[in-house]
Formats: C-alpha cells, structure tokens, sequence
C-alpha cells in the first residue's frame, strides 16, 4: 500500500515538474483570464478574439525566441472567485509567467493580490480603471508587477466633470453603479465639479440586476436636477433611462464610456438621447493606430469598435516583447523588460507582423525600444498606469458622432487643475 | 417626494400582491413553499410576448391604443391567453412533479424539488428568448403630472385598477362558487373535505389554475410597466414571500396586504436609507413578521 502510494506520488511529482520544464521552451504560454461568459459576456468576448489576433502577429513574425506562443484563455464569468481560480490553474497547472487581465477592477484586484503579486507574475489588464490599483502600487503592494494599457477613473471623472459644466449644466443629479468602479468614479465627480462651477443635487448609488429602478430615480430627481450624469453598464443603464425619462427627468444626459453602446441605445430608443453626451478613451492620431485599424478591418470585416479592443492588443504585444527581451521568461523579467520595451528614448517599433519582426530584430542587437501601438505610445508611470487622450460623443439621429477631443497633455493639465 | 414614494410604493405593490396571491394559496392549500411561483410570473410574461406577435397581426381589426394607455386590445388578448398558457403549464408541473412527490415526499422535498423547477424554468426562458431585457413596445410612456406634484404612468393607473378588479372577483369566486367554497373547504380540513364528497384532487387543480393565472397577469403587467427579463420572476421572489407571509398563508386579503405593504416599505425606505440597501427591506420584513406574527397579520393562529 505504501509503495503504491510512494510510487503514484512520485508519478505525479515527474509529471508535474516535467510540466514545469516543459513551460520554459516551446510553446510559449500567454494566460488570458477574461469574462467571455456571463453580465460583460458580449464585450469579454471581443476582447479575448483580439487578444488570439495579437499573438497570431507575434507568431507571424515568428514567435517568442522562435517559439510560437499558446495563448491560454480562461473565462472568469466577470466573477472574482471564478476568476482566481482562473488564475491560480493558469500559473500551477500551465505555467504561464505572464496574465492578460482580467476586465472588470473587482475580478482584478483579488488576482493581483492573491495570484499575480505572490506567485511573481506580471499582470496587465486591458480595461480595470479603478484607481485602488494606483494606490495598490503606491504603497507598494503589487511589487511591480501590475501594468495596465487602460487610462485610470480618474480622467474618466474629470471628462465627465468637463463635459456637464461646458454645456452650462448647474445642478446636476449622479446615479451611478454600487461597485468599486462606479463609486470611485462617482466620488471622484463630486470632488470635481464644483470647481468647474457646477453643482450636484443628489448622489444615488444602485445595484445591479435589479427589477426596477423606480425608488432610486425619484430620489434622484429631488431637487429638480436640468442633468443626470449616469454611471452604469448598458442593461440597468438602459432600465434607468427609460425610468428617469417617464418619470419626468431631464433628457439632458451625460454617460460614462460603457454606455456608449448600440445596445444601450437601442433599449431606450435614439429618439429619446439626442441631448445625450458621453465621453470615452481615444485612440491617437499617429500612423500606428491607424496600422492597427486596417489589419484589424482585414482581419475581422468590421472596424475595432468597442471597449477595451486596442488596449488587449497593446496588452499582449508588451508582454510578448518583455519576454522576447528577457534572457529566461520569468515573471520578474517580464515585469522589469516591459519598462525597456517602452523607453521614451527607445527607437519607435509599431504594431502588426512586420512592426515586431523589426522590434525583435533591435532587441537581438540589444537596443532599447519603444512600443507605440494600438494606443499610440504607452508610457507606464511608476504604478503601472498610462494616461490617453480622450474624446466626447453624442448621438445624431441614429449615428454617434465625435464632438471633440483632447490631446494626452490637455487631459493632463485638466487633472492637474482639478487636484489643486 | 414623500407622496411620489406613497404613489410608487402602492403600484409596484399591485404586482406583488397579485403574484402573492397564488403563493398564498399555495402554501395553504398545497402545504409547500412554491420557489418555481415566482418563475410562473415570468413564463406567463414571455408567453403573452408570444400572443402579442400573434395579435398585433390583426391589429387593424382591434384599433390602436386604448386612450392614454400604451397598449391596446391586442395586448390584453395576448394577457388572456397567456393566464390560459401559464395555467397549462403549472397543471403539468402539477401533475409531473408535484403531484407524484405530495404523495410520499416530506415537505422539504417538495421545497427542493420547487427550487429545482425554478432554476429549469429560468433557463429555458434564456435558452428560448435570451438574456437581454425585451419590452412590449419600444415607445416610451411619459408619466402625467397629478395634483401634489405626483407622476405615475396611465399604465400603473391601469394595473392597479385592473388588480382591484381580480381581488374583488376572486372574492366572489371564493365566497359564491361551488368551487370556491370547495377550496376553503380544504384549505381548513382536506380529510374532512374529502368525507364531504369534496373532490381534493380537482380543488387542487383549481388552486393552481388561479395562481398561474394570477401570476401570469402579474408577469404582463410587471412587463408593461417595467421589462421583460428572464430574472423578472426570480427578483420578485423574496417580495412575494414577503407578501405571502406577512399576510398569512391562505389569505387573499391578507396577500393583496401584504404586497402593498411591501412595495410601500421598499419605496418609502430609500428616504432614510441609501438606494443600495432597498433590497433588504422585503428580507428584514420577513424576519420581523416571523418573529412577531410568525401567522402573519390575517393568518390563524394554530
């Protein structure tokens, strides 16, 4: 008995550091934890596809140390227990040194910390916003090793901010979602607005998935509010809309960048939004960008509309550089090789096969470059953030439309001025 | 604001009460709580979705909308035929599962197996209609200012009148029919009901016919005024219990009760408390009815 319990552990110990060596040559593995099921089913799904899109360039252009990369893919169901799990099956059982992920800041978070950070994996995510992660990084609790290709709330709150008080809105009422991303976007508003000169009538936070959003639309209108800045995904959005728009609210609606969606605008009707604006991260004017829009109108027969879809490809194509950088991929290396391949006086390589065959090419000759993708140009700061420009929306009839845009440096300087 | 919140309160308590009514009922009657009840509220909302393709294709014959209303005749077949629908389907509940376990089964099986129901229900509503919300009609209705400055929407008006018209008819039902008088006859005694001459298997049939019609009707209506959602049924479950137990099992009165009391809780609690905790208040209802009256206000003490 004990020599058959000896010997199967034993096998099971050969398999499992046989699989270990195995991770180190090839395939290369990439581990992507994101929501394809469940409430961000539709958007987590568009975003794992472009994920798979970025790693089929990188092999295009021959791999990682001519190993061709495995992208692992698991679903958190936008939960985060599913999601650690995830995680935890990924870094034990595949091996992999880096994670692309996840979506939402709550599933995130609890793998930074309890996955990422222990484990020494490098994390970046392609869309968590929540500023918990700056201030994770500042105290210095991730070690590092979180990244992210997505521009933080705290822009997002000052757009929002921006956008009410330059259409001469003074009262404004804020419903917004019950979660660590709505909060802290919605807070963050009502520290900014009164020094655009607006004011605020009422906060009201919701929870998602209910019923009807009856009670929480007729606090809101307390006050007698001329607009509502909403914060909230496109399903509960679209229900409390239509609510707030029966019930005699103002159709003078400001929306967070979820909301600029066909789904949202089709549940409550576009004639009903034409005094709606919204805000939501830009991509650049530079050529890269625009490289990256026709491969992936090649590629896809449709335009990279849609959360997240250029910051997943910056995601994937840093780490994959990090870890072409690294001598041996580990996740220290991988964390530590992303800030070479994103040096502001590296030589500018771009997205796309023949833009990493080049990149690969320099890094074999040992010099520094700098990334400049989907997103433009991506400059980390300390904590792993980035900064974007941003834009403002509305709707014209059916057609969403581009009302302006700010540059990175304004966006910049607008914050500067709301933090004093 | 405190006559909005009243005003609210006592319209989406008309929905409750009516899906309370048939878990009353139940619970007195069939001696079980009924979790898949509230999934009936659901089916009986797709199923009118259904009829209302069918209807509107004669939607020339029937005229336009009915007055300030949303909706017009074809909607209200599509609500006739789909208490018909629902009442078909919680019959072949009935006599699939429920009836076959109520024979042997202990009283936490059937629990179990009502939970199991729901769950089935649910998914075959996504698995059929989707997950995304559908309304009846995609215009959207603009509430009508009262006098104390009070908006409610003509359809909420409507709902409530319609539910006021149920109650009073389902009391006559009650104290008038063979049939009615039948029922209360096994809600107090079945064994003795059934040396009457009583027939308990057709009473029993009868009791979820009503519940199914009633929440079916309850289901349109919930999906007029707010969405169509395959989760309508199960968000409204802890209300209706809510309901059911405040009134006390087997008390229609005591359920209409006790959904407008519940609808006025929720509403008027976001005065004091923020919007993120109104989902409790049907929850914190429940434990002080049960702790206080655990017969609920019109039950009988046993």
């Amino acid at each position: 008995m004990f020599i058959r319990q000896l010997s199967a552990a034993l096998a099971f110990a050969a398999l499992f550091f046989g699989g270990m060596a195995h991770a180190a040559d090839c395939p290369v593995k990439l581990g992507g934890v994101l929501p394809v099921s469940g409430p961000m089913g539709q958007v987590g799904e568009r975003i794992s596809t472009t994920g798979q899109f970025a790693v089929d360039h990188f092999n295009a252009a021959g791999g990682v140390k001519g190993c061709d990369v495995e992208y692992v893919l698991r679903d958190t169901q936008g939960q985060s227990t599913v999601g650690v799990d995830a995680a935890k099956s990924l870094v034990d059982l595949e091996g992999v040194q880096a994670l692309i992920g996840a979506v939402s800041s709550g599933v995130s978070l609890p793998i930074l910390t309890s996955v990422a950070v222990p484990s020494e994996i490098t994390q970046v995510s392609c869309c968590s916003s929540s500023e918990s992660f700056t201030e994770l990084a500042k105290s210095g609790d991730t070690n590092g090793y979180w990244f992210r290709t997505y521009a933080t709330n705290r822009s997002q709150s000052a757009m929002g901010a921006l956008l009410t008080t330059k259409s001469d809105f003074k009262k404004t009422a804020v419903i917004y979602v019950n979660t660590d991303f709505g909060v802290g976007l919605a807070k963050r508003f009502e520290q900014d607005i009164p020094k655009l000169g607006g004011s605020i009538t009422k906060m009201v936070a919701y929870n998602e998935s209910q019923q009807s959003y009856r009670a929480e639309v007729t606090s809101a209108l307390e006050g007698n509010p001329d607009s509502l800045f909403l914060v909230a995904f496109p399903v509960d959005g679209a229900t409390i809309t239509r609510e707030w728009l029966a019930l005699g609210g103002t159709d003078n609606l400001i929306v967070n960048n979820s909301l600029r969606s066909t789904d949202y605008f089709e549940a409550v009707g576009t004639k009903y939004l034409q005094n709606l604006q919204g805000y939501d991260s830009a991509q650049p004017r530079l050529p890269s960008v625009a490289t990256f829009n026709e491969l992936f109108e090649a590629e896809f027969d449709g335009p990279p509309n849609g959360p997240g879809l250029h910051s997943v490809y910056d995601a994937v194509t840093v780490v994959l550089l990090a870890m072409e950088a690294s001598d041996e991929i580990t996740g220290a290396n991988i964390r530590d090789n992303i800030r070479k391949v994103t040096s502001v006086d590296g030589e500018e390589v771009y997205p796309g096969p023949e833009g990493i065959k080049r990149a690969k090419a320099l890094i074999a000759e040992g010099k520094t470059i700098r990334y400049v993708g989907a997103t433009g140009a991506l400059s980390f700061d300390e904590n792993g953030d980035v900064q974007a420009p941003k834009m403002t929306w509305k709707l014209e009839g059916d057609e969403n439309i581009e009302t302006a845009y700010y540059t990175e440096k304004e966006v910049a300087e607008l914050i500067i001025k709301l933090d004093n | 604001m405190l006559l909005q919140h009243i005003a609210d309160g006592v319209l989406s308590g008309a929905v409750v009460a009516l899906g309370a009514i048939g878990l009353s009922f139940a619970m007195k009657i069939l001696r079980f709580a009924n979790f898949s009840h509230s999934e009936l509220l659901t089916w009986g909302a797709y199923f009118a979705l259904v009829f209302l393709g069918f209807t509107t294709a004669f939607s020339d014959f029937f005229g336009g909308n009915i007055g300030p209303l949303s909706f017009g005749w074809p909607l209200l077949i599509a609500m006739v035929l789909s208490a018909v629908a629902t009442s078909v389907l919680a019959l072949v509940l009935h006599a699939l599962v429920f009836e076959k376990l109520g024979r042997g089964a202990g009283h936490m099986t059937m629990v179990f197996a009502s939970f199991g129901i729901a769950l089935l229900l649910r998914h075959v509503v996504v698995l059929i209609w989707g997950p995304n919300p559908i309304y009846y009609s995609n215009e959207l209705q603009f509430a009508v200012l009262l006098p104390g400055n009070v908006r409610v929407m003509p359809d909420q008006v409507f709902l409530l009148g319609l539910t006021i018209v149920l109650v009073v008819s389902l009391h006559l039902f009650m104290t008038r029919s063979r049939a009615g008088i039948a029922m209360r006859g096994v809600s107090e005694n079945p064994d003795l009901a059934r040396v009457s001459g009583v027939n308990v298997d057709n009473v029993v049939r009868w009791v979820w016919v009503i519940g199914a019609s009633m929440a079916a009707i309850a289901g349109v209506l919930y999906g007029l005024t707010v969405q169509l959602r395959p989760e309508l049924g199960f968000g409204l479950i802890l209300p209706l219990f809510a309901a059911a137990i405040l009134g006390g099992a087997g008390s229609m009165y005591g359920a209409v009760i006790g959904g407008l009391v519940v609808g006025l809780s929720e509403n008027l609690s976001v005065m004091i408390i923020p919007t993120t905790y109104k989902p409790a208040v049907p929850f914190l209802l429940i434990l002080l009815i049960l702790y206080f009256r655990p017969d609920g206000l019109f039950g009988e003490r046993r």
